[in-house]
């Protein structure tokens, strides 16, 4: 095991709360690619905006690698068409020794050439997601594939904030927070704003913008983008083509192009394309809680 | 991680330091304490170089700690580049200074140095020095030929009519096994085809050769545990293919002869034409290998029980080696270069071993003790195990002595490589027990159980091992290390013999099924069978009664099993 000592920056000595944040280990750091964290609520489309949206960025010719760090390793599967073992899977097969791997044990190729891996985990309720995820990253960098890619997705998983939530945080320039035009998907993204920011203090992360999902209308996300400094990159509507490109396991990319399912290839390109483009940091600023019932709450 | 005293791959550092050497115009800048300068004279000594490593150590020491050694890095670059004015500065930490955190790499290339700083992370703790040589150059492979590479789906330029196919040789270092001479008859192969060998590297490259590596067709990788990484990049890079075949073994050079014949374009029949495989005579090969090995005299060597352990590319030619073409039996096959485990797993099935994947030296002489065999192909350690267990042992990769980097021409790769690794192999072996000699001289006084190996005279146990509390009678030393092979298992293997059956197989009950145990009978006529086939008989005895189910091996079971396996 690699020991490092955290640096403590003087310029720097914010780590908020009394708190010493311990620093990425550089030799972690992911260099040239752009790195985009898909953060929300559980259950609210991370997966399928993630997939669809690495799709758009390779019709757009980009490299693109897709990292699902879900235990329940079910992020890319509408890529590769089928459930791939996880690095830990794949770790266990060799005793932990990784460097008996080859990139292909655990690299997947899916849709357009967009290379798919899924970190996996600890059973629930116990061990460390976010040990799972540095150590795949780490994998990735020891096999020189961070270095040809151009675009990597982070699909984080929602239903925890933990080691595992955090984790993809140090390595992403910018989060894409995917809500619904609900209470419980704007109050989870509240949270992740919050989160994104403490970890902004030492990390180049910064919030790249929201991803309206399954949601006709934008009233509430909107009230609080406005409230918080947030701004919808992209809106989804709730369309059953995307549910049943989910049960057909394919991307956006491979369904009948029917006018609903190209206004939503689009879209994803759109946002693809803004990313690619640069995106404006948002000067994010979460609320307290008991803000967002007044602004929300009940109405 | 794991504590040990002997390891057979020293810190990634090091393998960093062996990519340096061999080049020139290469500079390391070593962020490192004053001890770790002791590195140096593995180059010195073992590979009797005659200069110092090009490297510069920062050198910090306890009370620079407490204040900046930043600074020292920033100083021991500028001072390295003026005095040294490399083409290209290498800047990584050791294991020690990797934990006070300076980033050497990156503050060296914030200096504004006009040559290409190459930053090396190598992570001393999981990563070791195979890994490091083969990260350092493909780290600087790639920064030389950054703004070289052609965008992505460019297809590779034909070669040009009229000019002769180009390969360039990679992976020869110093401090690798016999790559000097390895590099001049791979060269001298690829002559014969008329390929021309365009850039070899690192051992003796520039720079300025590095850069000119896409000029050539395609890559050899001639040491992959170095060259896999760089090939591999070259080939995503700039579309060069790469060998897969190391020319190592008269039929693995024929299989390279053909390989590099495809990847050039040229016709390999005016070489291969010469080779007749399979056929004896001294004209059916470039090399004399194959019709040693085939000789009358050479009948004893069928059947050897050889044990090999080296790095991943030695290791499976070896074995290759060993089984198609010397005749041996394999019955070990083990490497410690983890990254080509899987290769070597490959390997080993296809002669019935389990591979051993380790780089634990202990791990690695409890599995030659067991393995009883009569020849071990390793590394210096097992050079050091044979010579504890009295078995004859040839070096045929790193980690090395001075010893095996001899003045004389001594490639393995190639048909020459043939002809060496056949005398180096066959040497250490006892010579002359063909057995009408052994008929002849059984009942000569200085030919007995007793008498050992001339030149393992060193090695003879005088008396039983300090553990074996056996009494083995005097004469029977010999007799007794051939049946154990290695004097510690003296106490398991003899034991059942002369003390209660009961009590010696109690300690067995855990490892599963109860062993067969030797009556004295069974033990006094064992001893009449010449020695050096008694090992053997013993094994197959007692493998005959494990299978037949019965429990101690009497005189009768004894000539049943012979009468068994003489079907």
């Amino acid at each position: 095991m690699t020991m490092k000592l955290p640096i403590v920056d003087a310029d720097r000595v914010g780590d908020g709360d009394g708190s010493l944040q311990v620093h990425l280990d550089p030799s972690q750091k992911i260099e040239g690619a752009l790195v985009i964290a898909v953060y929300g609520k559980g259950g609210i489309g991370k997966s399928t905006t993630s997939s669809n949206l690495s799709a758009a960025f390779s019709r757009l010719g980009k490299r693109v690698l897709q990292i699902g760090c879900d235990p329940k390793h079910d992020s890319t599967f509408t890529l590769t068409k089928q459930m791939v073992p996880t690095v830990i899977d794949i770790l266990e097969t060799v005793d932990f020794h990784a460097e008996e791997l080859k990139v292909e044990d655990f690299v997947f190729p899916g849709y357009n050439g967009v290379q798919c891996v899924e970190a996996g985990g600890p059973p629930a309720g116990t061990g460390c997601g976010g040990y799972v995820v540095g150590q795949t990253v780490k994998l990735l960098k020891e096999h020189h594939l961070l270095e040809e890619t151009d675009v990597v997705i982070f699909d984080v998983l929602g239903d925890v904030v933990c080691g595992g939530f955090a984790a993809p945080l140090q390595h992403a320039h910018y989060c894409l927070i995917v809500t619904a035009n609900d209470f419980d998907s704007i109050f989870a993204m509240n949270r992740i704003v919050a989160a994104i920011l403490a970890k902004s203090k030492n990390y180049k992360v910064r919030v790249g913008g929201v991803v309206a999902n399954r949601s006709k209308d934008l009233d509430q996300v909107t009230k609080f983008n406005d409230a918080a400094g947030l701004k919808v990159l992209a809106h989804l509507p709730d369309n059953d083509a995307i549910r049943r490109s989910r049960l057909k396991k394919c991307t956006m990319f491979e369904m009948e192009p029917t006018p609903d399912v190209v206004a939503i290839q689009d879209e994803y390109l759109k946002l693809a394309q803004a990313m690619i483009d640069g995106v404006t940091p948002l000067p994010a600023k979460p609320l307290k809680d008991r803000e967002i019932f007044d602004l929300l709450g009940f109405d | 991680m794991q504590l040990t005293l002997w390891t057979y791959e020293g810190p990634p550092h090091v393998g960093a330091m062996r990519i340096a050497t061999s080049m020139r115009d290469v500079h390391y800048v070593l962020h490192a304490p004053q001890g770790d300068t002791y590195a140096d004279l593995l180059f010195t000594m073992i590979e009797r170089q005659d200069a110092r490593p090009p490297v510069t150590y920062t050198t910090f020491q306890a009370r620079d700690l407490g204040g900046d050694t930043a600074n020292l890095v920033t100083t021991a670059v500028r001072d390295a580049f003026e005095r040294f004015k490399p083409k290209a500065l290498l800047v990584g930490e050791s294991c020690t200074a990797e934990l006070i955190q300076d980033q050497p790499g990156s503050l060296a290339q914030g200096m504004g140095i006009p040559v290409p700083v190459v930053p090396l992370e190598l992570p001393a703790y999981s990563k070791k020095e195979n890994w490091g040589a083969a990260e350092t150059l493909y780290h600087l492979v790639k920064a030389l030929l950054a703004d070289r590479v052609p965008k992505p789906g460019t297809p590779r330029p034909a070669r040009p009519e009229g000019r002769r196919p180009r390969a360039n040789l990679l992976g020869p270092t110093v401090l690798g096994f016999r790559c000097r001479d390895d590099v001049r008859e791979v060269t001298q192969l690829l002559g014969q085809l008329g390929i021309d060998v365009h850039v070899v590297a690192p051992l003796g490259a520039s720079p300025d050769d590095v850069v000119r590596i896409p000029e050539a067709d395609f890559n050899v990788d001639l040491y992959p545990e170095v060259s896999r990484t760089t090939a591999g990049w070259l080939q995503r890079a700039f579309g060069m293919p790469y060998t897969k075949t190391i020319p190592m073994g008269t039929g693995a050079t024929r299989d390279f002869i053909a390989e590099v014949a495809q990847l050039a374009g040229v016709d390999a029949a005016p070489v291969l034409g010469r080779e007749r495989p399979g056929v004896a005579g001294l004209a059916s090969s470039q090399s004399r290998a194959p019709w040693y090995q085939r000789s009358v005299d050479s009948t004893y060597l069928t059947g050897k029980r050889v044990f090999i352990f080296a790095d991943a590319t030695h290791a499976i030619a070896a074995a290759r080696i060993a089984a198609q073409e010397m005749g041996f039996t394999v019955v070990g096959l083990g490497t410690y270069s983890r990254e080509f485990a899987r290769e070597v797993r490959e390997a080993a099935r296809q002669y019935g071993v389990e591979a051993l994947i380790t780089d634990d030296y202990l791990e690695v002489e409890a599995a030659i003790a067991a393995a009883t065999p009569e020849l071990v192909l390793g590394t210096q350690m097992e050079r050091h195990i044979a010579k504890r267990l009295g078995v004859a042992c040839a070096v045929i990769s790193v980690p090395i002595h001075v010893q095996d980097v001899p003045a004389r021409y001594s490639p393995v790769y190639g048909f020459e490589g043939a002809n060496v690794l056949f005398d180096t192999w066959v040497h250490p072996l006892v010579m002359g027990l063909e057995e009408h000699l052994l008929q002849m001289f059984r009942e000569d006084f200085e030919f007995h159980d007793g008498a050992v190996p001339s030149h393992l005279a060193a090695v003879a146990p005088s008396a039983p091992a300090a553990g074996g509390a056996v009494s083995a009678p005097a004469g029977e030393a010999e007799g007794v290390r051939t049946l154990a092979s290695v004097p510690q298992l003296q106490v398991t293997v003899a034991m059942p013999a002369v003390t209660d059956p009961a009590a010696a197989a109690a300690p067995a009950a855990s490892a599963g099924p109860v062993p067969p145990v030797w009556t004295p009978e069974g033990e006094q006529e064992l001893r009449k069978i010449p020695f050096f086939v008694r090992g053997k008989a013993k094994r197959n005895t007692e493998a005959y009664a494990a299978q037949h189910g019965i429990a101690r091996i009497g005189v009768d079971t004894l000539y049943d099993a012979k009468a068994h396996f003489g079907r």
